[in-house]
């Protein structure tokens, strides 16, 4: 009896304690999530707050390697199948339902918004406030400034979307594209002076604001947003690059090569990149547009084909354009005596990468020769691109590589000035004088003195297709000067070369899913998603798209 | 003091005394007759016409109404005791004159059934609420490595797809009574009482699966149990002498399907038939396609004839070995076992090894305490290539005759595939988790039927990964030098990299509460109450090195250097508590009447909205216990109605959505060069976020006929799930640029009904068959989400009202043909346009369904049945033992199920993969109704669209389940001096009959080309040979 007394109580126990803890149970369901700061913590502090806008500079789009916005320009292919450039947007079959669309800046821009509105009205220290709002406002506009240039005017969204405080208000309409400009320009205007020249590497400088701002100007003076061609605007766009210039802070790289390698990082010709760091999920993998097979071992996956088109633009290494009657250029040795860029950003037939000769060649089993059945296993043009892609980190799968993704870059402020002055008032020595200090870095010879204003245009535009080829400015160049219906209309091009009794026979070929459709009545801008029209009824949808 | 003489060790003396007793009196009295009273009960009450033979003589009678009988019986002579709905049992008449025999139910009985519920346990007949159960030994011969896999088409109202075969990642997901929300529809998985998984228990330790199905049998686990139940008791120790058991079977798997790809010289033909009807130059000369035939030239022409062959295992093994010894005495019971059980995969690499312990003693300590102490041990280790399985299959869709052999004719590696397979290192994950407990349960002297019980429960896991990466081998091919040289390369990193993760996961559990049983006159009343507190913490520490110079797998040896090291780590939380009642009155076992629930609170919520309250009502009515049917039809044995009501929970989205938080994210970006975390918005807040609710309904019907021969259950159950957690996403721009929490506003119905019938019938002694089959059909539909104007103010395309993950696409209507075209190539006037390029004769036309001449998003409609959970899936099992001999049979079936074939999975050359064998069967002028479009050397957008030309049906029978067995005759057991020895086949997934081509209808083509898992592993066809011995 004894011993089932001590039982009971031992149960007794046991109940009573688990029961106690019952009383305690809302202290008990009180879990602290160990993986999330709140609101009060996060904008208390200039450390905590910085964090959040590192993850706004992390949003900075980089090159999306799997399909880069260059092939859907006349300048390259995918040499992939089924990628958007090739299938959707090169025939110009895409609609609301399917586009290619840059809708998604809007996740950046409610980071901006956000990050504005607390720091703003935060209690931290106002010298510390006025540069980041500044950077906050800079990436801002920037994000806008995809969005303008791809679809035309957007919402001009500067507050943080609050459902449940502004209810139907959350429902914005589209402002005009001249709206969307001015946004940008004035922004960009507005927090040049707050920024400072020299920042620490991956933030936003002055000369960042400026270029943005000198590019907002130069797409709104051109002929797509100009069309009654009122010099003024190009007299801002070169008043605004010279700027940039003359903030002495800049100039160019002298090699062109290892200019977007890692080891040249935030060098001095770079304005504003996307910064990357290898061994991290914040890798660069630029590998993967490259040559494919490398000593009949896959390297990178081909997703840029340069096209023949682009490989004519590059002049002889004597300066003139292979179309010039001096220039020396043989069809038939089409890879002599090129420019010094040519060999810094293609590969062609017989030449050398990683030790190795690509042969794009038919009928001798290289897997590298020119696919002219579209079965996308090589390259799609008969060559590759290696410009930006470091022999170090070749390989599609290598994580290693932290070269930064350029976006503005000293040299584009030059040619842009050059466009913008020519444009304006004429080929000017300062015309020159930009556009020769990038050949020059090249080894070309000056341009030839007296070109009238027509003809350096046209020597700009050839100079800027090949200087910035690849870096994604093709499209909005082709866009901005309307150039779109006539590149992006037909075939580009790809070079078949066969051995034909001994000899090599080079010809131009239309490159296998390269046909192009254009239509300038509504492929200027991109139709606004479906999913976005379908969500917010006040957004109307661009031109003749459904 | 009999205990203590049990325990007294058994002197040599009295050893020998014994046996030279026990030898004369065989011999005295082995032919001597003598008269044998018997006796035989349920374990309660008398069983009457029990049929009782003497084996050796044939000779026997039945008992009477008492459950007695008197036969006249020599000694050494075996009793066969069998009766319907009872398992038949064989007893040794032995040195006695007297004998009472508990008879034990057989699955299927339903009469003298107890059945496991929430928290406690109840009589089958005096249930109200809508429960299934299965004997844990159903499973236990049949050759699956885990548990979940066995369930399908055993019990109704559960649904089970299996959506891998993959050792260590084959568990089926599990759905009851089909799908009730957008959500989680994840049922409450519980051992032994406590929250857990049984997935990767020894399955010869399970008692008895028991499937909580409706509102009644759900409430007691309020704002967890809305998806229903499935409680899993472990085996415990019986009374009487210890018995020794061996189970074990081995065999061999293979996979169910494999896609059946084109070889070298198929894969060129198609390739040039494309270019030709592009207008593009052949790829391949006549020289090549023979090459590629005959195999001639191997390293640069490999046939790849027979792909499967070559990189996967055939007959992999699967083995399992279990030893188990249970017994008791009076005070005192144990069930020990220990189970092994290995799995070796479909590559080399890959495999699973398990151990279980389970240790279960139950104690009577005092007249009115006892105690009883579970538990259950795993450690498990599984092992795979470096390169995910997800990366492989799409691999084997790259093994271009272009890129290279296997193996070139030196034996490096020629394709991407065979280095990550056979040589990438590994990933191994190294499992070891217990779960352990003591409950204690108090009979309060002084107040009949009250017992006091308090459990706690702790179990520990520790989950250790390891994934060691070696550079992939990919050598190369120089044709331009004769011979060809063959030139060694790496792909990807060059040096050896390392992780390792280990995971510390505790759950503790308590509960305390009270049982009250009693009966006055014929008012029978159970109160159960209960507190129930659970706590739920993992720690997780991660550590990476790259570039390691040494080849040995040790964290410490890799690169010294800073950057090629790095650590992570995270830790969570969870906490629930509840209380719990059920109070259950009957009037004279015929009036049933039951009220349960739960007052629940969950951390997942704000402060004031973390406690609900969950009641149920059940009623139920034994008509078969009226006087006007009691005795009056005598074939009626059980006839209950039964109708239940309630509300019950659901956590189904995720945690602290009620917060406004922001994430912390480790290495985001670059400043001064150096990586620098990174801060974002998670979501919008919604501080009213609570659990959804589910109105659940059920009305039953059982019946037993002609003593059990017939046992049939059938429930119609209707559920309304409210408070739905949907994102309401869809309603405010894309231009807000964050997501919205969750919030409570969708409602979804799911009807349907289950039913279950059994029959058992002896045609003698010798021969006995039976059939189970069971069915559920439940059909779900949308009342109430978020939906966009655009679909909801579309007939065709409204998701409101629709079943969840309904298929919408453009219905293709077949080819373009010739006729469809004008000389020029434009399509006729009238023919509605497409928008995605200039079709062809033998691309897919779609329908206008809006009629307006052009086809766009306006004209998607309906294409298929939900892919994730079939409409209606069945199970039959008959079963046949004739003498030694036992077939078991299970075939399992659904039906109302689609899958759609995305791109690579059926096209030729998505993405440049590999076509299929039935991709020949494609469109020219001369063959108008091929199953395939125009050949294009890659898919064109307007045929790549989502259509309902791409749909397959995936219904399918297939035999799941064999087992034919025989036990030895106790004849010859007797001579040997063991109990029992039965040796059986058995097999799991042996035949299919499915529409579905190239891919196992439970797991689908799910394989759109993106890679990283979406590739299946093929569920596995197992056979196997088992021996089950009890000593």
């Amino acid at each position: 009896m004894k011993k089932q007394l001590f039982k009971i109580s031992l149960n007794t126990i046991i109940i009573l304690s688990v029961s106690f803890s019952f009383t305690s149970c809302k202290k008990f369901l009180e879990v602290v999530p160990t993986n999330q700061v709140s609101d009060l913590t996060l904008w208390a502090t200039q450390d905590n707050a910085d964090l959040f806008l590192n993850n706004i500079y992390a949003s900075v789009p980089t090159l999306e390697t799997g399909d880069p916005w260059e092939n859907f320009s006349d300048n390259s292919l995918n040499g992939q199948a089924g990628r958007v450039s090739t299938n959707v947007y090169g025939p110009g079959i895409y609609t609301p339902a399917n586009t290619p669309n840059k809708w998604g800046q809007y996740t950046n821009i409610r980071k901006c918004n956000l990050f504005i509105e607390r720091v703003t009205a935060s209690s931290l220290p106002e010298d510390w406030k006025k540069v980041r709002l500044a950077e906050a406002r800079f990436l801002r506009a920037y994000f806008y400034s995809i969005l303008w240039t791809y679809h035309g005017g957007v919402p001009l969204i500067t507050d943080v979307l609050n459902i449940n405080e502004q209810g139907d208000a959350v429902f914005r309409a589209r402002n005009t594209s001249e709206e969307t400009a001015s946004f940008i320009i004035f922004e960009c205007g507005a927090i040049e002076a707050d920024l400072p020249v020299t920042a620490q590497s991956g933030r936003v400088t002055k000369g960042a604001a400026l270029t943005l701002k000198g590019y907002a100007e130069l797409f709104n003076a051109s002929p797509l947003k100009n069309p009654s061609n009122d010099l003024a605007r190009w007299e801002q766009a070169a008043t605004t690059y010279k700027k940039v210039i003359d903030l002495n802070k800049y100039s160019l790289f002298p090699d062109y090569t290892t200019l977007f390698y890692e080891e040249s990082n935030n060098n001095v010709e770079v304005i504003f990149s996307r910064q990357h760091l290898g061994g991290t999920s914040l890798a660069n993998y630029i590998g993967q547009i490259g040559p494919r097979f490398v000593n009949g071992s896959l390297t990178g996956w081909g997703h840029v084909d340069p096209t023949q088109d682009l490989v004519d633009e590059y002049a002889m290494a004597n300066g003139l354009p292979i179309t010039d009657p001096g220039s020396g250029y043989n069809p038939q040795k089409p890879y002599v005596n090129r420019e010094k860029r040519f060999y810094e950003s293609i590969i062609y037939d017989e030449s050398i990468w990683l030790g190795a000769t690509m042969i794009m060649k038919q009928g001798v089993g290289s897997l590298n020769a020119t696919d002219l059945n579209n079965s996308s296993i090589s390259t799609r043009t008969g060559y590759y691109v290696i410009k930006g892609v470091n022999p170090k980190y070749a390989g599609a799968q290598d994580n290693g590589n932290s070269a930064n993704w350029i976006i503005f870059r000293y040299a584009e402020v030059l040619l842009s000035y050059a466009e913008a002055r020519n444009e304006a008032t004429g080929p000017d020595q300062s015309v020159y004088d930009a556009v020769n200090e990038v050949r020059n870095r090249s080894d070309l010879p000056d341009l030839p003195a007296g070109l009238n204003q027509a003809d350096m245009r046209k020597a700009i535009a050839r100079e800027r297709r090949v200087e910035l080829a690849f870096e994604e400015k093709r499209l909005p160049d082709l866009l901005r000067l309307k150039l779109a219906e006539t590149k992006l209309n037909g075939t580009v091009h790809a070079i078949k070369i066969d051995i034909v009794g001994g000899n090599t026979v080079y010809t131009v070929v239309p490159a296998g899913g390269g046909a192009k459709v254009f239509d300038p009545a509504k492929n200027y801008v991109l139709p606004i998603p479906q999913s976005a029209i379908d969500k917010n009824p006040n957004l109307e949808q661009n031109p003749n798209y459904q | 003091m009999k205990l203590k003489l049990l325990q007294s060790p058994v002197s040599g003396k009295a050893f020998f005394s014994l046996f030279v007793f026990l030898c004369l009196a065989g011999a005295v009295f082995a032919q001597a007759d003598f008269t044998l009273n018997g006796k035989i009960t349920d374990g309660e009450n008398a069983l009457s016409d029990v049929s009782v033979i003497v084996r050796e003589t044939q000779q026997g009678t039945t008992t009477n109404a008492n459950g007695e009988f008197t036969l006249r019986v020599s000694r050494g002579q075996t009793l066969v005791v069998s009766h319907t709905g009872f398992e038949t049992q064989t007893i040794k008449v032995g040195n006695r004159n007297e004998i009472t025999i508990a008879l034990t139910a057989a699955a299927g009985n339903v009469l003298s059934d107890v059945v496991v519920v929430g928290y406690g346990t109840q009589k089958k007949t005096s249930l109200t609420a809508a429960v299934s159960t299965m004997k844990g030994k159903e499973i236990a011969s049949v050759p699956v490595a885990n548990l979940s896999n066995g369930l399908g088409g055993r019990v109704s109202g559960v649904i089970v797809k299996q959506g891998s075969g993959e050792p260590g990642y084959d568990g089926s997901n599990i759905y009851i009574r089909g799908l009730s929300s957008t959500g989680s529809n994840q049922p409450l998985l519980i051992v032994d009482g406590i929250p857990r998984s049984f997935q990767h228990l020894d399955p010869n330790a399970i008692e008895t699966f028991t499937v909580l199905k409706d509102a009644a049998a759900v409430a007691p686990y309020g704002v967890a149990g809305a998806n229903g139940v499935i409680l899993v008791t472990t085996k415990k120790g019986k009374s009487g002498a210890p018995s020794l058991t061996y189970n074990g079977y081995a065999g061999f798997q293979n996979p169910v399907v494999l896609p059946d790809f084109v070889n070298s010289y198929e894969y060129a033909t198609l390739r040039n038939a494309a270019a030709v009807n592009e207008g593009l130059p052949e790829p391949y000369t006549a020289e090549e396609l023979q090459k590629f035939q005959d195999g001639s030239d191997p390293d640069a022409y490999p046939t790849f004839k027979d792909i499967w062959g070559t990189i996967t295992n055939k007959n992999s093994l699967i083995t399992q070995h279990n030893i188990e010894v249970s017994g008791g005495a009076e005070r005192i019971k144990y069930y020990a076992a220990l189970g092994y059980m290995q799995q070796e995969g479909m590559w080399q690499a890959t495999n699973t090894r398990r151990f279980n312990v389970t240790l279960n003693v139950d104690a009577q300590v005092t007249s009115t305490t006892s105690v009883s102490f579970n538990l259950n041990g795993r450690n498990q280790n599984s092992k795979f290539p470096a390169v995910s399985t997800g990366r492989i299959f799409e691999l084997i869709g790259y093994l271009h005759p272009l890129y290279g052999p296997l193996r070139f004719s030196n034996g490096m590696p020629g394709t991407f595939l065979t280095g990550s397979l056979f040589n990438s290192g590994y990933e191994k994950y190294g499992i070891n988790s217990l779960f352990s407990q003591l409950s204690v349960e108090q009979k309060i002297p002084f107040v009949k039927g009250l017992k006091l019980r308090g459990t706690i429960a702790y179990d520990p896991t520790y989950t250790m990964h390891k994934l060691w990466t070696l550079p992939v081998h990919k050598a190369s091919l120089d044709r331009s030098q004769t011979p060809y040289v063959i030139n060694d390369g790496i792909w990807g990193q060059t040096k050896p990299s390392l992780r390792q993760d280990i995971d510390f996961a505790t759950q503790l559990t308590y509960q305390a509460g009270f049982n009250y049983d009693n009966s006055f006159g014929d008012h029978n009343i159970a109160v159960l109450g209960l507190f129930e507190a659970k706590a739920n913490d993992l720690t997780s520490i991660m550590a990476t090195r790259r570039n390691f110079n040494l080849t040995v797998d040790e964290i410490n040896l890799g690169s010294s250097s800073a950057a090629d090291m790095s650590t992570g780590g995270a830790s969570s939380a969870a906490r629930q508590a509840g209380l719990v009642y059920r109070v259950a009155y009957n009037y004279s076992q015929k009036y049933l009447v039951e009220a349960s629930g739960r007052y629940d609170g969950s951390y997942y919520f704000s402060p004031d909205k973390r406690w609900g309250f969950f009641p149920a009502f059940s009623v139920g009515w034994r008509l078969s216990e009226e006087n006007f049917l009691k005795n009056k039809i005598s074939w009626l044995s059980n006839l209950k109605l039964r109708a239940s009501y309630g509300e019950v929970g659901a956590l189904a989205g995720s945690a602290f959505q009620y917060m406004s938080t922001y994430n912390v994210l480790g290495t985001n970006y670059v400043l001064g060069g150096n990586a620098v975390q990174g801060i974002s918005e998670r979501s919008e807040p919604n501080p009213n976020i609570t659990w959804e609710r589910a109105k659940k309904t059920d009305i039953g019907l059982e019946a037993s006929l002609w003593k059990g021969l017939l046992n049939f259950e059938v429930d119609y159950f209707y559920e309304k799930r409210s408070n739905m957690l949907m994102s309401p996403d869809v309603i405010i721009p894309a231009e807000y640029g964050v997501g919205l929490s969750q919030v409570n506003a969708g409602i979804m119905s799911n009807q349907g009904f289950d039913f279950t019938i059994r029959s058992a019938y002896d045609f003698s002694q010798d021969l006995q068959v039976s059939l189970s089959a069971n069915m559920t059909y439940a059909k779900n539909k949308l009342l109430q989400v978020f939906e966009g104007a655009t679909t909801y103010n579309n007939p065709n395309r409204r998701i409101t009202g629709r079943p969840l993950g309904t298929q919408f696409g453009f219905h293709a209507l077949g080819y373009f043909q010739a006729e469809d075209f004008e000389s020029d190539g434009s399509l006729k006037s009238g023919i509605p346009t497409q928008p995605w390029g200039a079709v062809q004769p033998g691309d897919i036309r779609y329908e206008d369904m809006n009629k307006d001449g052009q086809i766009n998003n306006d004209d998607l409609t309906v294409i298929g049945n939900p892919t994730a959970v079939p409409g209606i899936i069945y199970g039959f099992a008959p079963s046949v033992r004739y003498k030694g001999f036992g077939l078991e049979l299970l075939f399992q079936g659904a039906a109302k199920v689609d899958w759609y074939y995305h791109g690579s999975a059926i096209m030729p050359f998505w993405e440049t993969m590999l076509p299929y064998k039935q991709n020949f069967d494609y469109w020219t002028p001369q063959n108008t109704d091929a199953r395939f479009p125009r050949l294009t050397s890659s898919p064109t957008v307007n045929n790549s669209q989502t259509s309902s030309f791409w749909m397959g049906d995936a219904d399918y029978l297939r035999l799941k389940s064999a087992t034919l067995s025989y036990t030895i005759p106790a004849s010859v057991m007797n001579r040997i001096g063991l109990q029992s020895i039965r040796v059986y086949l058995s097999g799991q997934n042996i035949i299919t009959w499915t529409r579905l081509i190239n891919y196992d209808p439970e797991i689908g083509p799910n394989n759109s080309w993106i890679p990283n898992g979406s590739w299946g592993y093929p569920n596995q066809k197992a056979l196997s040979v088992g021996l089950n011995i009890t000593f």
